[in-house]
């Protein structure tokens, strides 16, 4: 019996460690839609962090790029890189959607790596990346459907849907389903490895709370990293690959 | 038991934190693994980036430099192709000036000669005027003369009788004969 009760001591001391919550959300009501309020409180954040250190960085800017201009005119080199090598020739108009795109995964994955979300409580569930939650990513996805869309049918008209019944009219019904599956994959893709990666940190913590969970947050660091660069990529190739002519 | 099944029940049923606040549990909101986490990125990441970032920056600088350098050059052969503009421009006003000069010594020269040819051609008229001049003098002169000794031949015809003749014939040989005297 005292065993018994020693042994559910501590299994009560570890789930208060722990704090293990899965699928609690805390909401808000904006007219009739139910609204996680934890997203947009570190979606916020996030784009507060965005928009204040790009602020910060090109408040004064210098022919010779000192450190913050430095950093932030690589990181836009970087991106306009990614686009070109997936659009082709006409990636410039495409280069702030993609540069948003990757910025706001990549500070979002990694905030939620990094960033003690924990230490504030809300009254039901808690602070994570924006992207731990599907809403994200699927926003996110669907902004890539409508963007690579919109690509397309500005660039070619409606000829656009030609590309359908290419190379052959039988592959009709694969070519629709891809519209479907590109912001299926998309989102579940990104939202599958950041929650995984968060969970993995958690479990790992209410089990051993110090040093073991640090390699898998560095793992974490670097798929999130990986996960940002993915979506991006994926999503400047569809652009390119409804913008290329076979003409 | 029943504490065991409570306590399994309490592990079933998920806490709500009730309002917003901070916890302060250092293990639950898993700090120093994050801090550990941030030290070693921030440790190994600066050396990282820095080193990206300042050869970013050097690369810029260099082709800053290139660039001014070669402006440098531009700027140089641009000027020395003003001066060569310049010299240039400077003979084809000479050029030209000695041009104008020759035209202008050639055209006095032309004036000149024909002055020159215009005097001697007026020179020539004043000549044949006066000379016509003289001419129309003579003639009159002559037709005068003649008309004035046709005159007097007809005056002598008319009045002369035998008389006169004589006397004039004789004042005549007189008039010989002092002549002869004289030539003699």
């Amino acid at each position: 019996m005292n065993v018994l009760l020693c042994s559910i001591k501590t299994l009560k001391g570890l789930y208060d460690i722990s704090g293990v919550e899965v699928g609690q959300h805390f909401y808000w009501q904006i007219g009739s839609f139910q609204v996680h309020a934890q997203v947009l409180i570190t979606s916020w954040v996030v784009i507060a962090i965005l928009l204040g250190s790009a602020i910060i960085a090109v408040r004064n800017p210098q022919t010779i790029p000192t450190d913050g201009q430095n950093f932030f005119e690589y990181v836009l080199e970087f991106i306009r890189d990614v686009s070109k090598t997936q659009i082709g020739e006409e990636y410039g108009p495409w280069v702030p959607f993609i540069g948003t795109m990757f910025l706001f995964i990549f500070v979002s994955n990694w905030s939620g790596a990094l960033l003690p979300w924990k230490i504030i409580q809300l009254p039901h569930g808690e602070l994570a990346a924006p992207t731990n939650d599907i809403n994200t990513t699927v926003a996110l996805a669907l902004l890539t459907s409508v963007a690579y869309f919109y690509a397309g049918l500005s660039k070619k008209g409606l000829s656009y849907f030609g590309k359908y019944i290419q190379p052959t009219p039988i592959l009709l019904p694969i070519n629709i389903l891809e519209d479907f599956t590109k912001p299926l994959s998309l989102s579940f893709r990104l939202f599958g490895n950041i929650l995984a990666d968060e969970l993995v940190v958690v479990v790992l913590v209410s089990l051993v709370p110090l040093v073991v969970p640090i390699p898998v947050m560095f793992l974490g660091l670097f798929t999130s990293g990986i996960q940002a660069l993915i979506f991006a990529t994926l999503a400047a190739a569809y652009i390119g690959e409804s913008m290329e002519g076979h003409h | 038991m029943k504490n065991v099944t409570d306590s399994f029940l309490s592990l079933g049923y998920w806490p709500s934190a009730g309002s917003f606040g901070f916890n302060t549990d250092i293990f639950a909101t898993n700090l120093i693994n994050l801090s550990v986490v941030l030290g070693v990125l921030i440790f190994f990441g600066k050396g990282v980036l820095s080193d990206l970032l300042d050869n970013r920056k050097q690369r810029i600088l260099k082709t800053i430099q290139n660039s001014e350098e070669l402006r440098e050059a531009a700027l140089d052969q641009l000027e020395k192709a003003r001066a060569r503009l310049r010299k240039v421009e400077i003979e084809a006003d000479q050029f030209r000036m000695t041009g104008y000069s020759e035209i202008e010594r050639e055209k006095l020269n032309l004036i000149n000669a024909t002055s020159k040819t215009l005097e001697q051609l007026e020179n020539y008229k004043n000549e044949t005027i006066h000379f016509e001049q003289q001419r129309a003098i003579n003639q009159v002169r002559q037709r005068v003369f003649q008309q004035a000794l046709q005159g007097a031949l007809g005056t002598l015809n008319s009045c002369l009788n035998n008389e006169l003749h004589l006397r004039t014939i004789s004042t005549n040989i007189g008039m010989f004969g002092t002549v002869k005297e004289i030539t003699d």
